[in-house]
């Protein structure tokens, strides 16, 4: 599972590194000790990269298999949804899975960005891990 | 007295007038909130108030005996009590609560506690140096923010350069009677208690104390600004005795060795409230590594953290949380995600701002942004920069706004339900688009659809309950399956083992513990929540244990599992008897609870409580609390089908409005209170001691009536 997702062409790369309409967010919220489970949601996919950071004191608090298919259908990135399916799939926990599914992400927004970099003849802008 | 500093401050702002009290008198009330409902009871004439701002209104500041003794997690928590502002029609009879190092100087300077009345005519702070009480002019300290104010004062009480004079001498201010411990001098700075704009305009209120101690929920910042008192500050230089200091070390040293986790091979997978190391509770990323633990006075936790950045220092938990899904939206990093966090928590505890109302609230907002009836030329007028949400500029102007009665914070210091109504959004309660759901209260994280105790222990008391006694269960169980560890308990172990430490109520009867949809309107669960309210009146809110620390009923580190409340080596009432010199048990402290929220009830019935008031906000009952919305699983011990135990996902179930309604009924019924209305009778109040309550109430035609045989 480790071959590389296709190129996306400018359209998707823009959707990839857009936002989505407020109607059209994924909820995503937060589990901390102590505080609870707190409501979110995520708008687009370089913010999910930001929210799946592991850290040790929370918990992303999410369902990924609606986050697949809020990938399939919102940011229309069918590849990339079903990678992370696979991912989930062959993840060994929740947590595995979100780090898995941040991996992904992170690799999609890197094409992305190269992708639009090519378009545009500039290199491409990286963001900070 | 062994633990008691034995004068209590009342301070007449109005006539500008100091009055010293006998502890004494107040003993029987235990400390903390049970002494401030006692002399709120006393001092507050007019009961029927329902605005906190009222000038009527009486606000007590207390401390229990066990401040300043080195009870772990027990020794520098301080409660407030008193009318409160801002919540949906009634703002009952409440109480908040903060930590740091203001009880413990108090007492030290011979307080339990401080009684505030009346309104001054212009702006005071409260100057105590051990028995000298001045009030003092406070015109210069109006409009500074919570921080600066605590610096000014501090440059007022001997220390001009700031923190580099290395003793105060309070020589000449020394009472002889204090004994020859007392030097009277000490390096400290004076504990300061303040409010900052938010408290000054009455809107969304905290007190602050040191850089992030705040007590925020209830809204007593705004009954001290409606009071016009911008500080209390507080230095000492006594001690407190305490009845066998012997047993009080034991009693500490024995909670570290057997139930908290080992520094040289710590279990940080343990199931328990009162083991795990320090650690800081903010809630997003931290900017960096470099940082120390910091505590009240007294604390084995560290719950926050004093970073190398200049910012951040002391905040934690909720402040840390409101603002990060938006953040998220914008930062480009951990890092700048974690700055923006605690610059934004920063300004909170600057503005003295109840940050807890934008948990739930600036979603709200947000959606009505997002739906165009909210913004600029809209029809709800603001000109907030939503385009600049996520950011700290956005997060500063709503702060402002709201600690300053400005944009939306001039509708919204009147409580965020009535403005909900005043803006013609009632739907939004039905929906759930705005989740406020008790009280006017925001929903705090532990929805009542799945947390049962949780939710029925806010509405049936005065505000978000904000007490953790049970939700570790589901914390550290959801964790667990998380990362897909053995589960280290199983739930009929579990709920067995705590079972144990539930009396009176429930002591061996596992199924108080059963969340199930079978169980959720049932006697045992009633039970539940009489343990809680009752415990936490007492032991958490009186005696003022930690909440982040205790009850401690199950722990891992421990043999058997057995948490140490309750426990004869080092359970609540050990420290308190090795403190006081009583001889309490865990559930003496528990019946005192339940005499202290009866005299709670009392009040809210004067103030106009019904039984039919006591209803979530409509979403509880008309939407359920959607399985795979958020997170994954919810998971509780339950009994299935067979009646065997199991641990169950509690998500994608709304509470049944009908069935809450007569579950209340078993619930008063159990407090000995009329079912018909929700008033305590004479004979259960009676059996309290609380016969001066019965008379108020029946002076006011609202006392309950007695169950018929």
């Amino acid at each position: 599972m480790n071959f590389p997702l296709s190129s996306p062409g400018e359209e998707l790369a823009l959707r990839i590194l857009g936002k989505v309409a407020y109607q059209d967010r994924l909820p995503a919220g937060r589990l901390a000790p102590r505080l609870g489970i707190t409501r979110g949601s995520v708008r687009g996919l370089p913010e999910l990269h930001l929210y799946l950071t592991p850290d040790d004191r929370t918990l992303p608090a999410l369902s990924l298999e609606r986050l697949a298919d809020w990938v399939e259908q919102i940011i229309v990135d069918g590849e990339l949804a079903s990678r992370i399916r696979a991912a989930v799939g062959a993840s060994a926990s929740y947590v595995d899975g979100c780090i898995r599914v941040r991996e992904l992400v992170g690799q999609r927004l890197q094409q992305a960005r190269e992708s639009l970099a090519q378009h545009s003849g500039e290199p491409g802008e990286r963001k900070e891990a | 007295m062994h633990g008691y500093a034995g004068k209590i401050l009342r301070l007449d702002l109005t006539g500008r007038n100091v009055f010293v009290l006998d502890t004494a008198k107040y003993r029987e009330w235990g400390g903390g909130h049970g002494l401030g409902a006692a002399l709120f009871w006393e001092f507050c004439k007019d009961k029927t108030i329902t605005d906190g701002r009222n000038p009527g209104n009486v606000c007590v500041v207390a401390t229990s005996p066990l401040c300043g003794t080195g009870v772990p997690s027990g020794t520098g928590r301080c409660e407030v009590v008193g009318i409160g502002v801002g919540y949906d029609g009634i703002s009952w009879f409440t109480r908040t609560g903060f930590g740091g190092r203001f009880s413990t100087m108090l007492k030290y300077a011979g307080w339990d506690a401080v009684v505030i009345e009346g309104r001054a005519d212009q702006p005071v702070w409260v100057d105590i140096r051990n028995d000298s009480v001045t009030l003092r002019d406070a015109a210069h300290l109006w409009g500074k923010d919570t921080w600066t104010t605590q610096q000014e004062i501090w440059k007022t009480i001997g220390a001009p350069g700031g923190t580099h004079l290395p003793w105060r001498e309070l020589d000449r201010l020394k009472d002889a009677k204090r004994g020859g411990k007392d030097q009277g001098r000490t390096t400290q700075l004076p504990a300061v208690l303040v409010i900052g704009p938010a408290g000054e305009n009455m809107s969304h209120g905290s007190l602050i104390h040191d850089a992030g101690n705040g007590a925020g929920q209830g809204g007593l910042g705004s009954v001290w600004g409606s009071k016009n008192l911008k500080a209390i500050s507080v230095i000492g230089t006594g001690g407190i005795t305490v009845a066998d200091p012997k047993a009080l070390i034991q009693a500490r040293l024995q909670l570290k060795r057997k139930y908290i986790a080992s520094y040289e091979a710590p279990d940080f997978r343990q199931w328990s409230r009162i083991g795990p190391l320090a650690k800081p509770i903010v809630q997003g990323p931290l900017p960096t590594d470099e940082r120390r633990p910091q505590s009240c006075q007294g604390c084995v936790n560290g719950c926050r953290a004093r970073f190398n950045l200049g910012y951040g220092n002391e905040s934690a938990c909720q402040e840390t949380s409101w603002y990060n899904e938006f953040i998220q939206k914008v930062a480009t990093s951990p890092r700048e995600f974690g700055e923006i966090s605690l610059k934004a928590a920063d300004l909170c505890q600057k503005y003295g701002l109840n940050s807890f109302v934008l948990q739930t609230g600036l979603p709200w907002l947000e959606h009505l942004h997002e739906e165009g009836v909210l913004g600029p030329g809209k029809q709800i007028p603001s000109d907030l920069p939503w385009d600049k949400l996520g950011t700290l500029e956005f997060a500063e102007r709503l702060i402002h706004c709201l600690s300053t009665k400005t944009d939306v914070g001039r509708d919204l210091a009147e409580g965020w339900v009535p403005t909900a109504r005043k803006w013609g959004r009632e739907k939004d309660l039905h929906t759930g688009a705005m989740q406020f759901s008790y009280w006017g209260c925001p929903e705090h994280g532990y929805d009542p659809r799945a947390e049962l105790e949780w939710g029925y222990g806010s509405i049936l008391g005065d505000r978000d309950t904000n007490t953790h006694c049970f939700n570790f269960m589901f914390t550290q169980l959801s964790a667990a399956f998380a990362y897909a560890l053995p589960i280290r308990v199983e739930p009929e172990d579990l709920v067995t083992i705590q079972a144990r430490k539930m009396a009176p109520y429930a002591k061996d009867r596992p199924e108080v513990f059963d969340f199930s949809d079978a169980n959720m309107y049932t006697e045992a669960v009633a039970q539940l929540v009489r343990w809680q309210q009752h415990y936490c009146r007492f032991w958490k809110q009186s005696a003022l244990f930690c909440d982040l620390k205790w009850p401690d009923l199950f722990n891992t580190n421990a043999p058997h599992q057995e948490g140490a409340t309750g426990s004869a080596d080092a359970g609540e009432h050990v420290f308190w008897n090795a403190v006081t010199g009583d001889a309490l048990t865990l559930e003496d402290g528990i019946a005192m609870g339940r005499r202290i929220w009866n005299l709670d009830n009392a009040i809210w019935v004067l103030q106009g409580r019904h039984r039919d008031q006591v209803h979530f906000a409509p979403y509880i009952y008309e939407t359920k609390y959607e399985k795979n919305e958020l997170f994954p699983f919810y998971l509780w011990p339950c009994r299935d089908e067979s009646g065997k135990w199991v641990y169950t996902d509690l998500m994608g179930r709304s509470l049944d409005r009908k069935k809450f309604d007569e579950w209340k009924t078993i619930f008063y019924g159990l407090e000995g209170w009329d079912p018909g209305t929700g008033w305590p009778t004479r004979g259960t109040l009676e059996k309290l001691k609380l016969g001066f309550a019965a008379d108020a109430l029946a002076a006011a035609g609202r006392l309950g009536k007695e169950e018929s045989r």
